[in-house]
């Protein structure tokens, strides 16, 4: 049995009842056509839902041993994630700028390079860079937090 | 038709156009020499930048790219057994051993010459085919489509590999994710969970940025071994005309070969260069030397690769349906701007297309220049060291998710998409499948919708008109044929084995 499918499909059987559920929800509106702004959507839930159950039952009823997956580092990932969530949400109150420089020296950081000045050097320019063009020369609308301004 | 080319030639000889695909062909270079970095992630990294130009620049600006990631990626192949690219994967073969040998530069020349061979020849077939194309489908109505986009999606077939069920399982979350938004007929919302962010739906180039360039960089990161650096200098040497006439019948097979594998649904880069490769050793004068050395063993799939980058844009440019991650990066560029692809835009908007017909020539000739200049930078880049290199790319797609509206939410999407896409490489879905389906959702609901409305809910409305039927039958065929062909081949190999 291979156990990743497994629960995998039993993920996106959740996830299709979840969906087709979630189309309840939906208001029918007045000028809408007769099959209406649900039909697409159920019709794809119940295509998940049947691919998903095809998914559990081939992974049942396999029993040949598909080897291990290649190791990961977990640890690395999710650290370089929660950096980027914490980027995220770090944008607004610190301005693009700094939030970006604290965000490339701790990325850089946690995938191991250790060299202060080179990890600086990265930090400060990269910044400097992608400001200039997007906020100077693309003209977005950056958050600038303290420093104000654009 | 001439007056079109002429317009196309005024948008292209443009000095912002021009300049855009310098950038686009320079950073397709040093992008595609990156190992993991594709010619399409190093197009979605740029997507955001297109949202402030003119369409018509965009566009070029993205084909220059995809055109000098074909040249980037046999760099790596060529110096370190590397390819950059998948397309460059057949170069390895014989680049690498000239490498061995010491003739690197000579190596790197052939490269960049066949590929502008290849890439001038693709854009001649672009046009021969695109344009009478377009006018068949001007008599496109909501049912054919529908059958249209049915069979956009019957492409999964072809490139998911053995794996058919997480393919269309793939395709059905893309579709899935593109039912967020306003519904197109009556206008209600539909899982927007309360929130005004999803009102206008998924950002299709935030999905994709997401899908294809953050999920490679959290694999890099999860399970990348480590690269290796390329040491000492090289110079490009340009082959002779000597050389090059030596080279034509490689160069004829690459071009044969790019056109039916870049017209054929699921068909790449990749597939043609190595069956490129393989048709030039039988028909040459010397196949002892492949495998040893050979330069048309390095033409052949450099030529074939590079015509692949002009007529992957058929099916696009006609049709609206990408068949490639390429193609579905420019469609992604084209809806960032509001514009439908298919036949219409042959004449709505001539400038964008005809601007595109002259943009590649000029991107081509571009990287044929820019080859010789940015071999150095490129291997520069390729020797940085990955941290500071993932770091900079997952800052430059954050900043540019976010100046696609201005907003955080689609710098959320991005990193959602980001692990979905990581996720599903891990454990064997297909990221081009989900793409497809995000792209071609709003296509397939909104005429299968519309259809079903002129016919009064009569559903042979799509067998009773003739392209409708003909599409879908090519769809049956393009979703049955990689099943049945599997089948017939795992059976030979069953009754092999008996035999033996």
């Amino acid at each position: 049995m291979r156990r990743a499918d497994l629960f995998i499909g039993l993920g996106l059987l959740a996830f299709a009842g979840a969906y087709y559920r979630a189309s309840f929800d939906i208001a029918m509106g007045f000028a809408s056509d007769r099959l209406g702004p649900t039909f697409f959507p159920r019709l794809l839930a119940a295509a998940l839902a049947a691919c998903a159950l095809g998914l559990v039952a081939r992974a049942a009823r396999d029993r040949s041993d598909p080897g291990p997956l290649p190791p990961v580092r977990t640890g690395t990932l999710v650290l370089v994630v929660g950096l980027t969530v914490g980027y995220g949400l770090a944008l607004r109150p610190l301005g693009y700028p700094v939030a970006t420089a604290l965000f490339l020296a701790a990325v850089i950081r946690a995938l191991g390079h250790r060299d202060l000045r080179t990890l600086a050097g990265v930090a400060v320019g990269v910044t400097a860079v992608l400001y200039l063009v997007f906020a100077r020369a693309l003209h977005v609308l950056v958050p600038m937090g303290p420093l104000g301004g654009r | 038709m001439l007056d079109r080319f002429v317009l196309g030639a005024q948008i292209a000889g443009q000095p912002l156009a021009l300049l855009m695909m310098l950038f686009g062909v320079a950073w397709g270079i040093v992008g595609g020499a990156l190992p993991g970095i594709s010619g399409s992630i190093a197009m979605a990294l740029l997507l955001p930048l297109t949202f402030g130009m003119d369409p018509a620049v965009a566009l070029m600006m993205l084909a220059g790219v995809y055109i000098g990631a074909m040249y980037g990626g046999s760099i790596t192949a060529i110096l370190i057994r590397t390819p950059g690219t998948p397309g460059a994967a057949a170069t390895v073969i014989d680049g690498y051993e000239l490498h061995r040998r010491g003739l690197s530069g000579k190596a790197l020349g052939v490269s960049l010459v066949t590929g502008t061979v290849g890439g001038l020849a693709s854009v001649v077939i672009l046009v021969a085919f695109a344009v009478p194309l377009s006018r068949v489908a001007l008599a496109f109505g909501p049912p054919e489509y529908f059958a249209l986009g049915v069979f956009g999606l019957a492409l999964i077939s072809s490139f998911v590999g053995r794996d058919l069920l997480k393919g269309a399982i793939s395709a059905l979350l893309g579709l899935i994710v593109a039912t967020a938004g306003t519904d197109p007929f009556s206008g209600t919302p539909r899982f927007v969970f309360g929130g005004t962010d999803l009102l206008t739906g998924v950002e299709v180039a935030a999905g994709m940025i997401g899908l294809f360039a953050v999920s490679e960089i959290f694999y890099q990161v999860a399970e990348g071994g480590a690269w290796e650096t390329i040491r000492g200098k090289f110079t490009t040497a340009l082959p002779t005309w000597v050389e090059l006439v030596r080279l034509r019948v490689a160069m004829l097979v690459g071009i044969v070969m790019g056109t039916i594998e870049g017209l054929l649904p699921g068909g790449g880069g990749a597939i043609a260069a190595f069956i490129a490769y393989n048709e030039t050793k039988r028909w040459s004068k010397h196949p002892e030397e492949f495998g040893r050395g050979s330069l048309e063993g390095v033409a052949a799939p450099e030529t074939a690769n590079n015509v692949v980058t002009g007529t992957a844009l058929i099916p696009l440019l006609t049709f609206g349906i990408p068949g490639s991650n390429s193609a579905a990066i420019m469609l992604a560029a084209m809806m960032l701007h509001g514009i439908a692809p298919g036949p219409q835009l042959f004449e709505r908007s001539p400038q964008l297309v005809y601007g595109l017909f002259v943009g590649l020539v000029i991107a081509n000739l571009m990287m044929l220049g820019l080859g010789l200049l940015a071999l150095r930078p490129a291997i520069a880049v390729v020797n940085v060291r990955p941290p500071l290199l993932f770091a900079a790319i997952l800052a430059l797609v954050l900043i540019g998710a976010y100046s696609i509206s201005n907003r955080m939410f689609e710098v959320w999407v991005v990193l959602l998409m980001g692990l979905v896409g990581y996720g599903m490489r891990r454990f064997g879905f297909n990221v081009l499948a989900m793409v497809l389906g995000l792209v071609l959702g709003f296509l397939v609901e909104v005429n299968l919708r519309r259809s079903l409305l002129i016919s009064l809910g009569n559903p042979w409305v799509f067998f009773t008109r003739p392209i409708s039927l003909v599409l879908l039958v090519f769809a049956l065929i393009t979703l049955l044929w990689p099943i049945v062909r599997r089948a017939r081949d795992d059976h030979a190999v069953r009754r092999a084995a008996a035999a033996a």
